[in-house]
């Protein structure tokens, strides 16, 4: 028996090295890494932009291989080290990730290209802040290192027939956002559908405070430019409204211990009237809600949102001219265009309008914030590991373990030693 | 009635045990609308197989299966005989400072895997490996055999002199002891850890992630990575695939759960 096995062993092995060494890149191959899932917006787009790219280039083999996100975050670095790095990946934008990566130089330059090819005039103004980084590796300024291909921001969900059950018109200012939630509490209902334990709780305090904000005071934050003050009036108006909120009961103190897939579902199931979160939402919810009307609306004042992540091409790309007229081509109308009616916000649509009204308004929403400026990025960017300060500070603001200035407190301290060991 | 207690305890440990491997085979036969409607809870209307092909055809699962194959087969095979080796060494040679031999392969075992994975990197790629089979091959037959040494030489220190010196008389040199004596008798043994070493490898999720990059040598659980967005996820797909991706490890675990139950009572061989 064990000399049985151990034959099997060897051959094992052998077959295991026989196919190891077969897969020699060739000069007509092109690489292509990206994470997102085949139904979602850009991988719709994307399989479009391949078939035109094998179109355009007859003879070359593209190589497209599905990646998770957290295997790109993980093991980003490392493979951009190594000799198997693809042509083009898809990799998260923020000096955590991208920025960090081109400081350690695993990132081609793409300035000459965005001259060239004018993808800078494409973008617009505005989105390019998340594609460019200095020698800090610190976002907004600096060569580009990535090319954006979408876009996403926070916008307001609403179930319209709850609120037409209310006998409520949708909000469009805050005054008129509180009133409804008043309205929904003495009905009995929670409106708004949130989560403590991930993401959504710490940007609807954000967006609370970006209400009585503007670009200096973000670019403060998120881009070291000056000195930032967390018992200011925007962030001391975010936590007290939000400390405010749980009181009322517009916030259910059990989302604490909530997940950002619970709130999506108690969303999607008609429990909440209201949920404040991403774009990213909006194709699941379109494709999956069938029992009520809903509708997405603009967050009045400066919103959360960026670009999405983005196309980088590896320093040690074989094929870099490939991956180059790809982008190109992601960037085209047809491919946007395609992104856009897939449910995606564009960044740089045709002329013509959105067929469907719906995405109409999603598009035409972060038309009007880039052109606005008013794009704010997102609360836990500025700090690495920050997210999981927001989170604790948060969850202590609804279950009331903490009040808004120690809340704010718990923000401040991280924030100021990282900008200390950045040396200005 | 005391037999009763102990009865009640092991079903409702039973049910604990089941009950999560019930909830995510109810929502892998589930629609996405109705998981959106109804919750992770609800029980589904019909059988829906979409989500379990959708992801067999988007990760090409065929493949996967024979990598994580290949790969928990060959360490299982070649762990085994490192720890014999090293076992028959330590536990019966009798090696000078065997103990402090042990010791280090013990502390070796208590190591995260966090620790280890950037220098496996840096040799993987300095040595050309980085991204095959060969290297997590190699990588966890040595992860796998420290704690096979370790278990087995405890095992073989107690095997019985006599046996060895019968053979010895018999003029049996070193090898033939160990091949025609020792293996045999332990070899319930070394099914036991055989069976164990195929299942922790199949699991194995970190080492793989960052060692096989390229999606024609990824093993199960890294497939099953790539359902994992960056916000959201696909509820019912993710069960489908975390049902696909057990299945193999309790097959395999009943196929050979006889040498198991062998192997934990060889003890009580006189």
């Amino acid at each position: 028996m064990p000399k049985r096995l151990l034959v099997a062993a060897v051959a094992a092995l052998l077959a295991v090295t026989g196919c190891g060494a077969s897969d020699e890149p060739s000069d007509n191959t092109f690489t292509l890494w990206h994470f997102e899932g085949p139904d979602s917006a850009m991988g719709v787009a994307w399989a479009e932009a391949i078939k035109q790219f094998e179109a355009s280039h007859p003879g070359v083999k593209v190589v497209f291989e599905e990646k998770g996100f957290e295997q790109t975050q993980k093991t980003g670095a490392l493979v951009l080290n190594s000799k198997d790095a693809p042509d083009l990946m898809e990799y998260p934008k923020g000096n955590a990730t991208a920025g960090l990566l081109s400081k350690q130089g695993l990132l081609t330059d793409l300035s000459d290209e965005v001259a060239e090819r004018g993808w800078d005039k494409k973008l617009g103004p505005g989105i390019d802040t998340t594609a460019r980084y200095d020698e800090r590796g610190v976002m907004g300024s600096g060569k580009w290192f990535g090319i954006p291909n979408y876009a996403e921001y926070i916008t307001v969900y609403y179930n319209k027939d709850m609120f037409d059950r209310q006998g409520l018109a949708l909000p469009t200012t805050l005054d008129e956002l509180t009133a409804a939630m008043d309205r929904f509490v003495a009905a009995g209902i929670t409106p708004l559908a949130t989560a403590g334990q991930e993401y959504p709780a710490q940007q609807v305090l954000y967006q609370l405070a970006l209400t009585k904000a503007d670009r200096g005071w973000v670019d403060r934050f998120q881009r070291y430019t000056g000195q930032v003050d967390f018992h200011d009036a925007a962030w001391t108006y975010g936590a007290t409204t939000f400390a405010e909120w749980v009181r009322k009961g517009y916030v259910s103190k059990d989302s604490a211990g909530l997940k950002a897939e619970d709130m999506g579902l108690a969303f999607m199931q008609g429990k909440h009237p209201i949920m404040v979160s991403g774009t990213w939402w909006y194709g699941r919810v379109r494709a999956q809600v069938k029992d009520f009307a809903w509708v997405s609306a603009r967050w009045p004042g400066m919103t959360a949102g960026s670009s999405g992540n983005m196309w980088v091409v590896p320093k040690g790309a074989k094929n870099k001219q490939f991956a180059y007229d790809f982008i190109d081509i992601t960037l085209s109308p047809a491919v946007q265009d395609k992104l856009r009616d897939a449910g995606g916000v564009a960044v740089a649509p045709g002329a013509a309008p959105a067929a469907d009204p719906a995405t109409r308004q999603l598009n035409d929403d972060y038309q009007a914030l880039r052109d606005g400026d008013r794009l704010a990025f997102y609360p836990d960017w500025p700090v690495p590991g920050y997210y999981d300060v927001q989170v604790s500070a948060v969850q202590k603001l609804i279950t009331g373990d903490a009040d808004p200035k120690q809340v704010l407190d718990e923000l401040a301290g991280p924030y100021r030693e990282h900008v200390a060991s950045l040396g200005g | 009635m005391r037999r009763h207690a102990v009865l009640w305890s092991m079903v409702v440990l039973a049910v604990a045990m089941v009950t999560p491997f019930v909830i995510v085979a109810l929502n892998a036969v589930k629609t996405p609308e109705e998981y959106s409607s109804g919750g992770p809870l609800r029980l589904p209307e019909g059988v829906s197989l979409d989500g379990i092909i959708a992801f067999w055809d988007r990760v090409d699962y065929g493949e996967k299966l024979l990598n994580s194959a290949v790969i928990s087969g060959s360490v299982a095979v070649l762990a085994v005989v490192v720890s014999v080796f090293n076992a028959y060494a330590l536990g019966i040679g009798r090696v000078r400072g065997r103990l402090w031999v042990l010791v280090v392969f013990l502390t070796a075992n208590t190591l995260p895997q966090e620790a280890l994975v950037y220098p496996l990197y840096y040799i993987a790629n300095e040595v050309g490996l980085y991204d095959t089979k060969l290297s997590v091959i190699i990588v966890f037959t040595a992860i796998q055999s420290a704690f096979g040494t370790y278990l087995l030489t405890s095992t073989l220190s107690g095997f019985p002199r006599e046996l060895l010196d019968a053979a010895r008389i018999d003029g049996a040199t070193k090898w033939q002891a160990l091949v025609r004596v020792v293996v045999p008798i332990s070899r319930p043994t070394l099914g036991v850890l055989f069976v164990f070493f195929f299942i922790w490898t199949w699991n194995e999720f970190f080492l793989p992630l960052v060692l096989l990059i390229s999606n024609e040598n990824q093993t199960v659980p890294v497939a099953l990575g790539v359902l994992q967005g960056q916000r959201l996820m696909d509820a019912t797909m993710t069960s489908a695939s975390a049902l696909l991706g057990v299945v193999p490890a309790i097959a395999f675990f009943l196929i050979f759960q006889r040498a198991l139950t062998r192997g934990i009572t060889v003890g009580a061989v006189k």
